[in-house]
């Protein structure tokens, strides 16, 4: 689970907090890891986009998302691409990720602990 | 240009035969041995796309970064030094896990490549045989493009548009000054390095004379450019936070640069001379002197691409990456440089060790900060598309948003400051 999540509050849109409250109960019911059909290769070379900015020990507002569980990463990646999550940053990069990508993406962050 | 350009190397070969005999490493034959990529320039786009090659070929790339400097310091976060949100020393870093990653550094001064033989020639004569080259120098500055600017007027105008002892006389010169004295900015034209730069930079030397008291001194911005990056917000937060204090003008108001004076400290335009005590003259920008002397560049000065893998348009054995590059859509940043850099060091891998290759997809976001906790931001997606790198997505800040909001920004371009130096040097 990432340490800490905070991102820009909007009236229209709903921050990490209470997103992701309501995704943990969800992961902790959910009986067993989504099944893995997404390429690790594939998924490693996306994430290499996310590595720009959430690599670092930094994380007053760029979440630590590695060894983040599979649900969660998914959902919260595609809540930004509806744009049901606020940041910019996050929505655009999030808008030409297909669920397969995600998928890909969720399942490569998911089997990696640290950055570098 | 590439013919010409091969002449111009024969030349600098015959003159140094001696010098030049000896390969610094064995000459390899491709599919003999460890395939060699070497990559010229240690920022953003040279460090990453040798510390991800390194990484993920796992050893199997022999992986060489010829940078002189031992340390370096960001171009990017330079303006929060000026400012006073940054120190010097934070926004510098060491080559040492890019090394402990795989990377073979040679801190030495690239002068050439010889693109026939495919080796890349040292100052000292030495020469790096690669299979796969990444060109990733960044830019030059064309000093003569304003009047009376030269390298050496830079020593008391400085451009400060490259890191280290230009930002620091900068510096010196801005908390040198009185209250009344006046800053005259000349903003470069179209493309250059960082497109809100100059804007952010205008906002910082406005902050340090706020945060000084001072109430006379007035800061002009004379560009060649009939609106910039980020204006609107720019410009809303300068009549905020900075009221009266900063003057932008466009050609239409200025109507060119006639003479910039280092020994005066007077900048005349067809509209009015100026005499300033902090004259920052940041002239317009070509590829580094290596790709212009290997024929990488065309007419615009800096080096075709193709957007699909970053390679050279005129060299399938060479990649050009970062400020060097012509990506389309994309600005010249760090960030994009390390988008670049990504592209190139996933396509030259396929080239070496036949792993697999992914479509491009690229990304940036630009933060810039206006004052304390006022941070505004634009960024973008982008693929090829219609022969170049084209925005597929994009945002910018808006005027009026939320106090939170920019505060928020700020918060995040810190963060992202930590991400990147980390992606980019371990």
């Amino acid at each position: 689970m990432p340490k800490r999540f905070a991102v820009a509050r909007s009236a229209k849109q709903r921050d990490w907090c209470g997103f992701l409250a309501a995704l943990c109960t969800a992961a902790m019911m959910s009986a067993a890891p989504a099944a893995r059909a997404a390429d690790a290769e594939f998924g490693r070379y996306l994430s290499s986009e996310c590595m720009t900015c959430h690599g670092g020990a930094s994380h007053s507002t760029i979440p630590d998302i590695f060894g983040m569980q599979e649900t969660t990463f998914s959902e919260v990646v595609k809540a930004y691409r509806e744009k049901r999550l606020a940041n910019e940053v996050m929505q655009t990069v999030a808008s030409r990720l297909s669920d397969e990508e995600i998928a890909a993406l969720a399942a490569y962050f998911a089997s990696i602990k640290k950055s570098n | 240009m590439t013919a010409m350009t091969r002449r111009k190397f024969g030349l600098f070969a015959g003159s140094s035969l001696a010098a030049l005999s000896m390969p610094l490493f064995a000459p390899a034959v491709f599919g003999q041995g460890k395939p060699r990529l070497v990559a010229v320039g240690g920022g953003p786009g040279g460090a990453t796309v040798a510390r991800y090659v390194a990484k993920e070929s796992n050893g199997a790339v022999e992986v060489t970064l010829v940078e002189p400097l031992k340390q370096f310091t960001t171009c990017f976060f330079s303006n929060l030094y000026v400012g006073g949100f940054r120190t010097m020393e934070s926004i510098t870093h060491s080559y040492e896990k890019v090394q402990r990653d795989g990377v073979k550094m040679v801190h030495a001064m690239a002068n050439a490549i010889d693109r026939d033989k495919k080796e890349v020639v040292l100052a000292d004569g030495q020469r790096i045989a690669y299979d796969r080259l990444v060109v990733a120098p960044g830019i030059d500055l064309k000093f003569d493009s304003v009047p009376g600017y030269s390298e050496e007027a830079a020593q008391v105008m400085p451009h400060a548009w490259k890191p280290g002892a230009q930002t620091q006389l900068l510096v010196q010169k801005l908390n040198a000054l009185k209250d009344g004295d006046q800053i005259v900015m000349i903003a470069p034209p179209n493309p250059y390095r960082c497109p809100p730069g100059p804007y952010e930079r205008a906002s910082m030397f406005a902050h340090v004379l706020k945060k000084k008291g001072f109430k006379n001194s007035k800061i002009v911005i004379i560009d060649p450019k009939p609106n910039f990056s980020k204006q609107a917000v720019f410009v809303e937060g300068w009549e905020k936070h900075y009221p009266g204090m900063i003057e932008w003008q466009d050609p239409e108001i200025h109507r060119g640069v006639k003479n910039v004076d280092a020994k005066t400290g007077e900048v005349q335009t067809g509209f009015e001379t100026y005499k300033a005590a902090l004259v920052n003259v940041i002239p317009a920008q070509m590829a580094g002197k290596i790709a212009r002397d290997a024929g990488l560049t065309n007419q615009t000065g800096f080096c075709p691409i193709d957007p699909a893998s970053m390679r050279s348009a005129v060299d399938s054995n060479v990649f050009v990456i970062g400020d060097a590059c012509i990506a389309g859509d994309m600005p010249k940043s760090a960030f994009a440089a390390n988008s670049q850099a990504k592209v190139a060091a996933m396509t030259a891998r396929a080239d070496l060790t036949k792993s697999q290759a992914f479509p491009a997809r690229y990304s940036n976001t630009c933060w810039s900060l206006i004052a304390p906790d006022d941070n505004i931001k634009v960024g973008a997606s982008y693929e090829p598309g219609d022969g170049k790198i084209k925005q597929t997505a994009g945002f910018v800040s808006q005027k009026n948003e939320h106090a939170d909001l920019r505060k928020q920004n700020y918060k995040e371009a810190v963060d992202w400051y930590d991400g990147i130096v980390r992606d980019v040097f371990g």
